[in-house]
């Protein structure tokens, strides 16, 4: 029933459990992006917060709160990064089960872990993007009288999140590799699946080969996607001159039109 | 002619970082139309004075009155103030992430909370003004460094300002595209636009100005219409200034 030889076997078992690892492999791309996106809100959350400045005129009451909601947060970063991903998984999984009642479905335990564990990453590397912007960005946009939330919205944020595109596809990278670990708490992705037709026939190098080549192919597209996006948002390389003829008509800013030109 | 108004008057402004006092008891006031030149020696606190006047520094002593109000006062509302006391700096600070046409519209739409068309509609008046139009769909990393200076020139006046500072704004520009800074400039103060200008372009300071500030160690040192500093000049450190500085 079963071929003898190598390539033989990858067929048979394409055959055979090539939906299922599809399926797997499915559910392992969802909860790593739907993870990273909101990790990523998680951490543009944690990191915007760690940067609002504190003037020594601002009252009290806001100085207080602030000061206990960065601590709460620099705990949550400490803990998430401090701990490997598996044992939060056991532990939110099962701790939530036994003391508060809840049986959280595979769906929302795996997107839960890989969310609050990629936002407490993101967290320092949103502070540091926000940071890592020229103090002249934020004086030339106090200069015409933009106040801290403007600013950040509309000059501070969209830079920073180009400057950190790199680390966020890291992110995504690494989360498809590391939602096998969720494995532990019973989460069918790609890696359980594969465990599972390997041991079925006793074929662990034959499946898990299949097992690299999906992964690979995984992340290797979405590297390339990640990369295309930046490009996008560096926006045309070129721009066009506009010339005096389309100037003129100023009310028409809709139906602008640039004619070809410039460089 | 005793009537007018000033719209700003700094009284005995100072401040220090931390133990160094970088600027003592300054006192002088901008009347509408005025075009004031701040001169002096390096490090001598021009540039400090025109952050402060901004707050973009806080002052650690004196007042600065606009409208009767002294802006440095805790309900102040600093935004609101910083709308109507515009600000170019020597290194533009061109928003990065937006186009010409970008950064002359934002201040108009989400500051003065005009319309798109209406903040369109000045962006390209004021571009036109710098000679900057046909360039709105550039992005600031695409232009030089003069091309630069006359759009952050008119994202300031898109907002229409009551006064304009401005620190330097040639110094970090090749020769060549001075020129075409400084004539923005003139056409500016010819159209009765209230300037403060920080500039090392004594040419300029002494044609076009109508009230020059000498500033040496914090302080102001000498102050007057051109003529009185730049043609007789009363205290031997402005001459020294002067004379070190035409020589070049
Ligand atoms: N943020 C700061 N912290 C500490 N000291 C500062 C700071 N900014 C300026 N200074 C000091 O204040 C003094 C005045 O600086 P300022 O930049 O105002 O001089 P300037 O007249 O504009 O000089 P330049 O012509 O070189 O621009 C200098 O001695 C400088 O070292
Ligand atoms: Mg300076």
């Amino acid at each position: 029933m079963l071929p003898p030889d190598f390539l033989g076997r990858l067929l048979f078992l394409l055959d055979r459990y090539g939906v299922s690892l599809l399926q797997g492999a499915g559910r392992t791309l969802i909860i790593a992006i739907i993870g990273t996106v909101i990790g990523c809100l998680i951490g543009f959350v944690v990191g915007i917060i760690q940067t609002i400045p504190v003037s020594k005129n601002d009252n009290m009451f806001k100085k207080i709160i602030l000061k206990i909601v960065r601590i709460i947060l620099a705990i949550y970063v400490e803990v998430f990064r401090g701990t490997p991903m598996m044992v939060q998984a056991m532990f939110i999984y099962y701790g939530s089960l036994q003391y508060l009642g809840v049986d959280m479905t595979m769906w929302a335990a795996a997107i839960f872990i890989v969310s609050i564990n990629t936002g407490a990453y993101m967290a320092e590397t949103v502070r540091g993007g926000i940071l890592s912007i020229d103090r002249g960005q934020t004086e030339g946009a106090a200069a015409i009288g933009m106040n801290h939330f403007t600013t950040m919205v509309y000059v501070v944020l969209p830079q920073a999140l180009r400057n950190i595109m790199p680390q966020i596809g890291n992110n995504l990278i690494i989360n498809i590799k590391d939602t096998c670990v969720l494995s532990v708490i019973s989460v069918v992705e790609l890696f359980f699946v594969s465990k599972g037709i390997a041991g079925a026939y006793y074929t662990y190098f034959e499946t898990f080969t299949l097992t690299m080549v999906i992964y690979l192919i995984m992340t290797v597209v979405c590297s390339r996607l990640l990369m295309l996006l930046e490009r996008k948002m560096d926006g045309p390389d070129t721009y066009d001159l506009a010339t005096t003829d389309t100037l003129a008509h100023t009310s028409g800013m809709m139906s602008y039109s640039a004619k070809k030109g410039g460089r | 002619m005793e009537e007018r108004k000033p719209i700003l008057e700094i009284k005995h402004l100072s401040k220090s970082f931390g133990k160094n006092l970088v600027l003592k008891d300054i006192d002088f006031e901008v009347y509408p139309g005025d075009i004031t030149c701040i001169i002096g020696a390096s490090g001598s606190g021009k540039s400090t004075l025109l952050r402060c006047i901004n707050l973009l520094e806080t002052p650690t002593g004196g007042e600065i009155i606009h409208d009767g109000q002294n802006v440095l006062e805790r309900h102040v509302n600093v935004p609101a103030y910083r709308a109507k006391v515009g600000m170019v700096f020597q290194s533009f600070n061109l928003f990065n992430n937006m186009t010409v046409l970008k950064n002359c519209m934002v201040g108009c739409e989400k500051v003065l909370k005009e319309s798109r068309e209406k903040a369109y509609e000045k962006a390209i008046f004021y571009l036109e003004k710098v000679g900057m139009a046909p360039y709105i769909n550039a992005k600031p990393k695409q232009l030089s460094g003069g091309q630069k200076q006359r759009v952050a020139i008119a994202r300031a006046l898109a907002m229409e300002p009551e006064v304009l500072l401005f620190d330097e704004p040639t110094s970090a520009l090749d020769p060549q595209m001075v020129g075409e800074v400084l004539e923005v400039m003139r056409s500016l103060a010819k159209e009765g636009l209230t300037m403060l200008i920080v500039t090392h372009e004594m040419a300029f300071a002494r044609d076009v100005t109508n009230q020059v500030v000498f500033m040496a160690d914090g302080v102001i040192c000498e102050q007057g219409t051109p003529e009185e500093i730049f043609v007789n000049p009363k205290k031997e450190q402005t001459r020294e200034f002067l004379s070190r500085f035409m020589n070049k």
